[in-house]
């Protein structure tokens, strides 16, 4: 960058004008930054925006806006890349949440002033990281149902796609499947399979080239630069990888307690699904025909000794089952025999159908199948033991176990400790100040990790495997972001992330492929995935002051740091996502981004004006995670929630980004108590970055011992779980702490 | 309908919801019976029934079919269709308690012709096949004969003061019985009406 030349533009617009003293704030600037600010009554107007647009055509290369919070207006204060933006927030974390022309009041603004200013000196507009070749080519990892959706979805996008398949065919499960669950309207009775039409399409993509047979043996790179190495040897270059390595049925010579074993005629579903593509329904024992059956649901799903899980379609293939039994012979008896008739979306039109053409339901739990068939019962409804007697067949709808290993192989020694140490990998961990409810003691529940090899055999520091969820699947968050694994670039679809049927595959196979679309073009102009798609920056890592701890590359929640023969760190910048935990893991901070710093964090923390004891004004920080705490926060604002004007909120990027040192330098230079605010940790986590707020509370469990040999009170330093719905809690939190502190007393160290 | 359920002596029948389902009048719609007890709740008589709709219709489902025809549930229904009007399902509860009721007769289960309500559906049957209208002296005391004549004496002097009440408010006549005014059209009537359910369930 050129010479630094900042610009300072003050907004009294949306009532700020109004509620503070604008020439006061203008006095921060002039007196202890020495910078001229300017003032506007309205600054993302058109008048405003010009006047800043003239004064960056003038050479101005930094602007500074004191208006609104960073989250809106962007595109108003869009000067990138001509001139670097930096946000103070004056209106949702101020004024709308704050008494006007209050003395707290101002001197808060005041503060959100000083902080944008301090730092701004150190911030510099960040280059990318653009390298060499990047491959624009997909990769598809399994070659059913899924993956020749998300071949077709990715070639219909104009991406070269290399779809592998294991066996010696396309179109998995679905090959040996009968008719297909209802995806047209009106979703009432099963459709047609339509699955040699798809290979066929598949088959006469140009963009697409199948490779059959093959079992990839090692993968390298990061995304836009992946070497995948298969069985036979080759090595192919790809940009990312879509896993669609979909499920296998639950063992069912595990389920000896529902009859299985005990007689021919005990068959699980996917066994009756064979007899039905065949059109061969009849007794395995001997060959009559089946004149009454019984659907066991739940067969060993949602049972804490088997899979504790729902596998969320064998409700809806039982009742296409039963339909199709009743289709050839509509005088058949069928019992579906439930605990609870799971349904979901349009599957509750296929219920209907089914009971309209006479399956009978029966509310409660299978205690035992004899070797005659007979099922006993524990019929909820009637509150009895039924016997069912002289039935001819059982079908045992057993689950489903996602393929998030390769079957195929022996569970391999390396990497099987990181695939169980990853099972729960954040489990929530107890901290020392945590405010509120601490969590509850955690069951591991590791039973239902898939045995088996891994899929892609990652050369990650992190171990070969895919991370995955308790159960097994895939780690992704199901809700806000569903195909990201943990492993950037590489995405994950269908039955391996979540039990789905076909219609939910194809449109996973679709979500999934876009992803991996964003993340080959991503690459290749040097910018961040997901959460913070188009950042430009990434870490740098001064080897200079390294000294080898290995920090960063362990807690890197991506996999994106390795280590060199030298055991020096190095960034594969591709693979990170920019979320800064290696930069707050790093004990002599030797790891920063253009754009953020434990410095610029320390800077801003240093520039707000702590008034002295005698002053009665304690000062708390708030260390807000950008993603859910700090829109929390704003829409706090929006509903014009009032809280304590005595904290200062600073953003970061993920709580896992906040070093030790921002917490000792705020204690040392006399803030009262530190509150980092971020997302929920643990199995269901809701950080964005997966381990960041875990990283943080785990580092926070360590600061207890600290602060007691400062002689101060652990209780000064808490955190606390904010999700994106809590702008109504949130004050009441900030309140409670600061009433906490008050009640404990102010920080000795102040003054010093 | 007059078909017989399959195995009528059976504790268990497997195949007995199958056949209510296709058989009794109503049961294709108990199919879709959801178990919600909107029809149980809603019963102004269902503390006087053993069951209750609800949980007898998913006895006939658990294949429970002497306990369903012999539960009272199926004669004490008082016919006065809240059931019905309130099913979501719109399961025609009522019709389906008293074709039951049929099934029960017809296999001779002995609840079936013994209870009271049983009997008492004789006599108004009796009285209203034969003169087109009830008559209450008539009614009653067919239903209270029909125990034995000491029983049916002893139940006709319990109730002689509400007998002599309505005589003398005029709820009850004494003279001939009210007929309706073509009682062999009424016949021929009943007797097409029976030639036709006989058609329709073969």
């Amino acid at each position: 960058m050129s010479e630094r030349k900042t610009g300072v533009y003050l907004c009294g617009g949306c009532g700020i004008g109004e509620a503070l003293d604008m020439a006061a704030l203008e006095g921060v600037a002039k007196t202890e930054y020495k910078l001229e600010p300017k003032a506007h009554a309205c600054l993302c107007g058109d008048e405003g925006v010009a006047m800043i647009k003239a004064d960056v055509d003038g050479g101005v290369n930094q602007v500074v806006v004191a208006a609104c919070s960073s989250r809106v207006m962007t595109d108003r204060f869009a000067f990138e890349p001509a001139a670097q933006v930096i946000r103070a927030d004056l209106r949702e974390k101020v004024i709308w949440t704050h008494p006007a022309n209050d003395e707290d009041t101002q001197m808060l603004a005041e503060d959100y002033v000083r902080m944008a200013l301090s730092h701004a000196p150190k911030v510099t507009l960040p280059e990318p990281w653009i390298d060499g070749e990047y491959s624009q080519r997909i990769m598809v990892l399994g070659g059913g149902v899924t993956g020749l959706t998300a071949a077709l979805e990715a070639a219909g996008v104009g991406h070269d796609v290399l779809l592998v398949e294991r066996s010696d065919r396309l179109g998995g499960h679905a090959l040996e499947a009968s008719r297909r669950l209802p995806h047209t309207p009106p979703y009432d009775k099963p459709e047609d399979n339509g699955i040699q039409a798809l290979v066929e399409t598949v088959q006469g993509n140009a963009r697409i080239t199948v490779k059959m047979g093959a079992t990839v043996t090692r993968t390298a790179g990061m995304p836009g630069k992946f070497a995948v190495t298969f069985a036979d040897g080759s090595i192919e270059d790809v940009g990312a990888i879509v896993v669609a390595t979909g499920w296998r049925p639950y063992d069912p010579a595990k389920l000896g307690h529902l009859g299985y074993g005990a007689s021919p005629d005990v068959v699980t579903n996917v066994d009756l699904e064979k007899m039905l593509a065949r059109n061969e329904v009849a007794r395995k024992s001997d060959g009559k025909p089946v004149k009454s059956v019984a659907f066991v649901q739940c067969a060993g799903s949602r049972d804490p000794d088997h899979l504790p899980y729902c596998s969320s379609v064998c409700c809806a293939t039982s009742l296409k089952q039963a339909l199709e039994i009743l289709t050839v012979d509509p005088k058949a008896n069928v019992f579906v025999i439930y605990e609870e008739m799971r349904t979901p979306g349009v599957a509750e039109e296929l219920y209907r159908s089914a009971q309209k053409a006479g399956v009978i339901f029966i509310k409660g739990k299978v205690k035992s199948v004899g070797s005659d068939l007979t099922v006993t019962v524990a019929d909820e409804l009637v509150q009895e033991d039924v016997p069912l007697a002289g039935l001819d067949m059982v079908v045992l709808a057993t689950g489903m176990v996602p393929n998030s290993t390769n079957p195929d192989q022996e569970s391999s020694e390396k990497g099987a400790e990181q695939l169980l140490g990853d099972v729960d990998p954040e489990a929530p961990i107890k901290v020392a100040g945590y405010a509120g409810d601490a969590p509850a003691d955690y069951a591991r529940r590791d039973q239902c990790t898939p045995d088996g090899g891994s899929l892609l055999n990652l050369q990650y520091r992190q171990g070969p495997h895919l991370p995955v969820l308790h159960d097994g699947f895939a780690d992704s968050h199901y809700i806000c972001f569903p195909y990201e694994t943990r492993r950037s670039g590489i995405y994950t679809c269908g039955p391996v992330r979540r039990p789905m049927d076909w219609a939910e595959a194809a449109e996973d196979a679709a979500g999934a492929v876009m992803k991996a679309v964003q993340a080959v073009r991503g690459a290749a102009a040097g910018a961040a995935l997901h959460p913070r798609v188009g950042d430009l920056s990434f870490p740098k890592i001064n080897l200079n002051q390294c000294t080898k701890c290995r920090r960063c590359t362990v807690e890197c929640p991506f996999g994106a740091i390795d280590e060199d023969e030298k055991e020096y760190p190095i960034v594969n910048p591709t693979r990170c996502r920019r979320c800064g935990t290696c930069m707050g893991a790093c004990p002599v901070r030797t790891i920063s981004f253009d754009n953020y710093s434990v410095e610029m964090l320390t800077t801003q923390i240093k520039a707000v004006k702590i008034p002295d004891e005698f002053s009665g004004k304690p000062r708390l920080l708030i260390i807000a995670c950008e993603n859910d705490a700090i829109p929390a926060l704003d829409m706090a604002g929006i509903k014009r929630n009032q809280f304590s004007a005595h904290v200062r909120v600073l953003p970061v990027r993920c709580l896992g980004s906040v070093s030790l040192l921002c917490v000792s330098d705020a204690l040392s230079v006399g803030y009262d108590g530190v509150m980092l605010m971020g997302c929920k940790p643990g199995d269901d986590y809701q950080c964005h970055f997966v381990k960041g707020s875990a990283m943080a509370a785990e580092r926070m469990s360590k600061v207890g011992e600290t602060l007691k040999s400062m002689m101060l009170e652990p209780e000064r330093v808490v955190q606390v779980e904010a999700s994106i719905a809590d702008s109504d809690r949130l004050p009441t939190v900030i309140n409670d702490f600061v009433d906490q502190i008050t009640a404990i007393g102010f920080n000795p160290f102040k003054g010093f | 309908m007059n078909a017989m359920s399959p195995t009528p002596s059976k504790k268990y029948d497997l195949d007995f919801a199958r056949w209510v389902y296709d058989n009794v009048d109503g049961g294709d719609r108990m199919a879709l019976c959801m178990q919600c007890g909107t029809c149980s709740g809603s019963c102004p008589i269902g503390t006087q029934m053993d069951h209750g709709p609800r949980k007898l219709f998913m006895m006939i489902r658990a294949g429970m079919k002497e306990a369903v025809l012999t539960s009272n549930t199926i004669w004490n229904c008082v016919s006065c269709y809240n059931c019905v009007v309130r099913c979501p399902r719109q399961v025609p509860v009522t019709y389906i308690l008293h074709d039951l009721a049929t099934v029960a007769v017809r296999e001779g289960y002995a609840q079936a012709t013994e209870s009271d309500n049983a009997r008492f559906g004789k006599a108004f049957w009796w009285s209203a096949a034969k003169y087109g209208r009830t008559d209450e002296r008539l009614v009653t005391a067919k239903y209270y004969f029909s125990f034995g004549f000491g029983e049916g004496y002893k139940k006709g002097m319990a109730n002689l003061p509400i007998a002599l009440g309505m005589i003398k408010t005029k709820r009850m006549h004494l003279g001939m019985p009210h007929k309706c005014k073509n009682t062999g059209e009424l016949s021929k009537l009943l007797k097409k009406a029976a030639e036709m359910e006989a058609k329709k369930h073969g």
